[in-house]
C-alpha cells in the first residue's frame, strides 16, 4: 500500500487506512484524516517538508514522518 | 437552580478549536474585565471573567486553551483537559459552550461528540456561517440540534449577532442543570472509536448541510435569473462543496508556499517585521526615556539634595523608566505578530521553518517564540507553551535568551556609535544587522550542539510532532489584535516590572552606600583622588565618580577587576557589566554615571557626552586609552551572548519548573560571552586592530 507522502503535488487519493503503529496516528485521525476521505497533496515548501494536504475542506501541514501513516 | 453565591457561581467553560472564534466570543462576553491566570503550579493559561453585567447574568466564564480533542497529546493539553473536568478553583464545568466553525463542521464536531459522550452539558455556538454560505452551503440549526441533542445558536462574536439568543439558551440550560445532574466521565478513544465517531459525524453533516446558491455580492449584477436561483434552495447536499478549499487561500499559498517565492516572501516579511520593531519604536522609546529623565530631574529638584530625593529620582523613577522604555517595542512586535497570526501567515512561517529547525532539535512551533525573543525574552519564553514535545520546548526556552532582545539595542547603539563616525549611518545600520545575523546563527549553532549533547546523555525519546492547520487567509481583525497586544504588553509590565524595579533599587543601594563623609580627609585619599585634587577643580561629577569607586558596587567592580583585565578593561566597565544584570540597557546609564557624564537636556548631546568621556578614558594603571576598537568589539560580542537579565532567569525557572535550566543558561552563556569577547579582542589584535 502506498502512503500519502508518495503523492505528487496536485495528486488526489482516498485514504485507505491509518497505520496505528505510528505514534502520531491518533492525532492524524483526530484532525480528520479518516479512511474514505479524499486528500490532495497541495504544497511542499522550500525545504520539502512538512507537506500540506487538503482534507475535509481545510489545509493541514503534516511532517512526512507522520504523514507516512496515512495509507492510500 | 444553582445556589448563586460568590464562591460558587455557575461555571461556563468555552471550548473549541483554535481559530474557531472562541476568544472573540470570550472577549465579547467578558469585555475588558477578564484576568489571565496560570493554572496553579503549571504553565497553562486560562482567562476567567464574570459575564458582563449588561447581559444581566451571573456566572463565571472560563476561556480554556484551544483543544481539538478530549484526548491530550502533551502535558499541557492534559492539564487543560483535566481542568475542563474539574477546575481547582471554580469547580466542575456546569455548561460547555463549544464554538464550532461551521465551514469546518466535520472536523470540529469531534470535540462536541466527545463532550456529549462524556456527559457534559453542551451548547453549540456556530461561528463562521458566512464563510460556509460563500461556499454555497447553509446549515440547519434545528436539525443539528435534533441530531446532537444540544442547543445550537448561530453567532457572530464580532458584531454580537446571536449573542442574546445564546445567553437565552444558556439561561434555560442553567435552570435545567439541577434536574439532571450528570457526572462527567472519562473515556479513552482508540483508532476504531475515533473512526466510528467520524462516521456518525458524517451522517450528521449530510443531514444538516444543504446547498444554496452562493450569496451574490451587492456590487455584482443582479439579474432576475440570479435572484431566482438564490431563492431556489436545494434540499440535501448534492455536491461536495463543503469539502472545497477556499479558492483565494489556495491561490495565495501557491506563492507563499512556493519553493522559491515562499522563501523570498518569508525573508521579506521577517525583514519588514524587524525593521519596524526598531525604527518605528525608536521615537516612542525616546519619548518614554525623555519623559522619565525629565520626571527624575524635576523630582530631584523639587525634593532637594538629600538621600530620599536620590532614592525617588534615581532609584524609583529611573527604575520605572527602564521597565517602561521597552513597552513601545513590545507593543509593536506583538501588534505585527498579531496581524501576521490573524491573517494566517504565522502558521505558514512555522511550516516553512519546521524542517531546518527540526534538524537542530527544535520544532516549527519554536519559530514564533524565537521571533518574540527579539523584543523580549519574557513573553517569548511564555509563548513556548504551544510546543508539545517537552524536549523541544526546553531547548527553545534554552536558546531564547540568545535572541538579541530590545534591551541590547541601546547598548549596541552606544558601542557602535563609538566605533563608527556619525556621518556614516549606513555603516552603523549595516553593522547592527550583522550583529543580529551573528546572534541568530550562533544561537542556532548552540541549539544544535546542545541537542547533540543532550540526545547522547538522554536516550528518552518523546515523539516529535508537527501537525498544524493552515487557516484560511483573512483580513486581520484589528480590535482583537489590539486587545491581545494590550494583554501581552500588560503581562510584560506586570511580570517583568516588579523584578526590574526591585533590582534597580538594589542597584541604587549598591551605588549609593556606604555613604561617605563629604569632607575628604587625607586618610582616605587614594592616589588617583589626590591627583584629581591637585587639579584644584574637583567638580561635582568627579565627586560622583569618587563615590562610586568607594561604594559597594565599586568594591564589587574592584573585586572582579582581575576578570576584566584580560579583556583590556578595568573595574569601571566591570561595575557596568554587573549592574546590567538588572536590565541590559542600564549599561548606558551606568557608563554615563561612571565616566562622569551629566545628562544634558538634549538626547544627542547626552550620548556624545558619554562617547567623549569614553574616548578620553585612560587605563588607571598604564595611562593608555581604555577603549579601543578591539575592546569595544569585544564588549559587543559579550552582550550578544551574556544572559544579563535576572527577569529572564526568573521566568525560565518558572516555565521549566526548576532552577537547573536557568542556572545552566546563566553560567554557560556568561562564560561563553566572556570567552567569545576574549577571542574577539585578541583575535582583532592579532590582525593588527587594537
Amino acid at each position: 500500500m502506498r502512503s500519502a507522502i508518495e503523492l505528487k503535488i496536485g495528486e488526489k487519493a482516498i485514504i485507505n487506512d491509518i497505520d496505528n503503529t505510528n505514534p502520531s496516528a491518533r492525532r492524524i485521525l483526530e484532525v480528520g484524516f479518516t479512511p474514505g476521505e479524499e486528500i490532495e497533496l497541495l504544497f511542499k515548501p522550500v525545504f520539502g517538508d512538512p507537506l500540506a494536504f487538503s482534507i475535509r475542506g481545510t489545509l493541514i501541514a503534516v511532517r512526512s514522518s507522520e504523514a507516512k501513516c496515512i495509507l492510500i | 437552580m444553582l445556589t448563586v453565591t460568590d464562591n460558587k457561581l455557575p461555571l461556563i467553560t468555552l471550548l473549541g478549536h483554535p481559530n474557531s472564534g472562541k476568544t472573540t466570543l470570550f472577549n465579547y462576553l467578558s469585555g475588558k474585565k477578564y484576568k489571565t491566570v496560570n493554572y496553579p503550579g503549571s504553565t497553562v493559561e486560562y482567562s476567567i471573567s464574570r459575564i458582563l453585567s449588561r447581559f444581566e447574568f451571573n456566572a463565571n466564564i472560563l476561556d480554556s486553551p484551544g483543544i481539538i480533542s478530549l484526548i491530550p497529546c502533551s502535558p499541557d493539553e492534559k492539564l487543560s483537559v483535566n481542568y475542563v473536568y474539574n477546575h481547582p478553583k471554580y469547580g466542575k464545568t456546569d455548561l460547555a459552550v463549544v464554538t464550532l466553525d461551521a465551514s469546518q463542521l466535520s472536523r470540529q464536531l469531534l470535540l462536541v461528540k466527545q463532550l456529549i459522550e462524556c456527559n457534559f452539558k453542551v451548547i453549540i455556538a456556530l461561528t463562521m456561517v458566512d464563510i460556509l454560505n460563500k461556499k454555497g452551503i447553509d446549515i440547519s440549526t434545528t436539525k443539528l440540534s435534533e441530531l446532537t441533542g444540544c442547543d445550537v445558536v448561530k453567532i457572530d462574536g464580532r458584531s454580537g449577532e446571536g449573542i442574546d439568543e445564546l445567553l437565552k439558551v444558556i439561561r434555560i440550560n442553567m435552570n435545567l442543570l439541577n434536574e439532571n445532574n450528570l457526572k462527567h466521565t472519562l473515556k479513552d478513544y482508540d483508532k476504531n472509536k475515533i473512526i466510528s465517531l467520524y462516521n456518525d459525524i458524517e451522517r450528521i453533516e449530510k443531514d444538516v448541510l444543504f446547498n444554496i446558491e452562493p450569496v451574490v455580492k451587492d456590487n455584482e449584477l443582479i439579474n432576475i435569473e440570479n435572484a431566482n436561483k438564490k431563492l431556489n434552495v436545494l434540499s440535501g447536499l448534492s455536491v461536495n462543496g463543503h469539502r472545497k478549499l477556499d479558492k483565494s487561500t489556495v491561490n495565495i499559498d501557491k506563492i507563499v508556499l512556493h519553493k522559491f517565492w515562499g522563501l523570498i516572501i518569508f525573508i521579506l516579511v521577517m525583514s519588514l517585521t524587524f525593521t519596524s520593531i526598531f525604527w518605528l519604536a525608536a521615537p516612542l522609546m525616546d519619548l518614554v526615556d525623555t519623559f522619565f529623565g525629565n520626571l527624575s530631574e524635576i523630582t530631584s529638584n523639587a525634593l532637594g539634595d538629600n538621600l530620599f530625593s536620590d532614592l525617588i529620582s534615581n532609584g524609583l523613577i529611573a527604575g520605572l523608566g527602564s521597565v517602561l522604555v521597552f513597552v513601545p517595542q513590545i507593543v509593536i512586535l506583538f501588534l505585527i505578530l498579531g496581524l501576521l497570526e490573524d491573517s494566517g501567515y504565522l502558521a505558514r512561517g512555522a511550516m516553512i521553518l519546521d524542517k531546518p529547525l527540526a534538524k537542530i532539535g527544535l520544532n516549527g512551533r519554536s519559530f514564533v517564540p524565537m521571533l518574540s525573543g527579539f523584543a523580549c525574552a519574557i513573553p517569548a519564553i511564555m509563548a513556548t507553551r504551544t510546543i508539545q514535545n517537552r524536549k523541544e520546548r526546553l531547548l527553545t526556552i534554552f536558546i531564547i535568551p540568545l535572541m538579541s532582545c530590545s534591551a541590547r539595542l541601546p547598548v549596541y547603539a552606544l558601542l557602535l556609535a563609538f566605533l563608527i563616525p556619525q556621518d556614516q549611518p549606513f555603516i552603523a545600520g549595516f553593522s547592527l544587522t550583522a550583529i543580529y545575523i551573528f546572534s541568530i546563527l550562533s544561537s542556532l549553532l548552540i541549539a544544535g550542539v546542545v541537542n547533540k549533547f543532550t540526545s547522547k546523555i538522554n536516550s528518552l525519546k518523546e515523539k516529535s510532532s508537527f501537525i498544524i492547520e493552515l487557516p484560511t487567509y483573512k483580513k486581520p481583525k484589528l480590535d482583537t489584535v489590539l486587545k491581545n497586544t494590550f494583554k501581552n504588553a500588560n503581562q510584560y509590565v506586570k511580570k517583568a516590572g516588579p523584578v526590574i524595579l526591585v533590582l534597580s533599587l538594589i542597584l541604587w543601594v549598591l551605588t549609593t552606600f556606604p555613604r561617605q563623609n563629604t569632607e575628604l580627609t587625607s586618610d582616605n585619599l587614594t592616589a588617583s583622588n589626590s591627583l584629581l585634587l591637585q587639579n584644584d577643580s574637583l567638580t561635582l561629577e568627579e565627586m560622583d565618580s569618587y563615590d562610586l569607586s568607594k561604594s559597594y558596587a565599586g568594591m564589587l567592580g574592584h573585586f572582579i577587576e582581575p576578570v576584566m583585565l584580560p579583556l583590556g578593561l578595568d573595574w569601571r566597565v566591570g561595575v557596568s557589566l554587573i549592574v546590567t544584570f538588572s536590565a541590559r540597557e542600564v549599561f548606558v546609564s551606568s557608563m554615563a554615571l561612571i565616566f562622569k557624564v551629566t545628562e544634558d537636556d538634549d538626547e544627542g548631546k547626552f550620548q556624545e557626552g558619554i562617547l567623549n568621556s569614553m574616548r578620553e578614558a585612560k587605563n588607571e594603571a598604564t595611562g593608555q586609552k581604555l577603549f579601543t576598537t578591539a575592546r569595544i568589539a569585544g564588549l559587543i560580542v559579550f552582550f550578544v551572548f551574556a544572559m544579563q537579565c535576572l527577569s529572564t532567569v526568573a521566568i525560565s525557572k518558572k516555565e521549566t519548573g526548576g532552577w537547573k535550566i536557568p542556572l545552566i543558561q546563566l553560567f554557560s552563556f556568561s562564560i561563553l560571552a566572556y570567552i567569545m569577547a576574549f577571542i574577539t579582542v585578541h583575535g582583532l589584535k592579532f590582525f593588527g586592530i587594537s
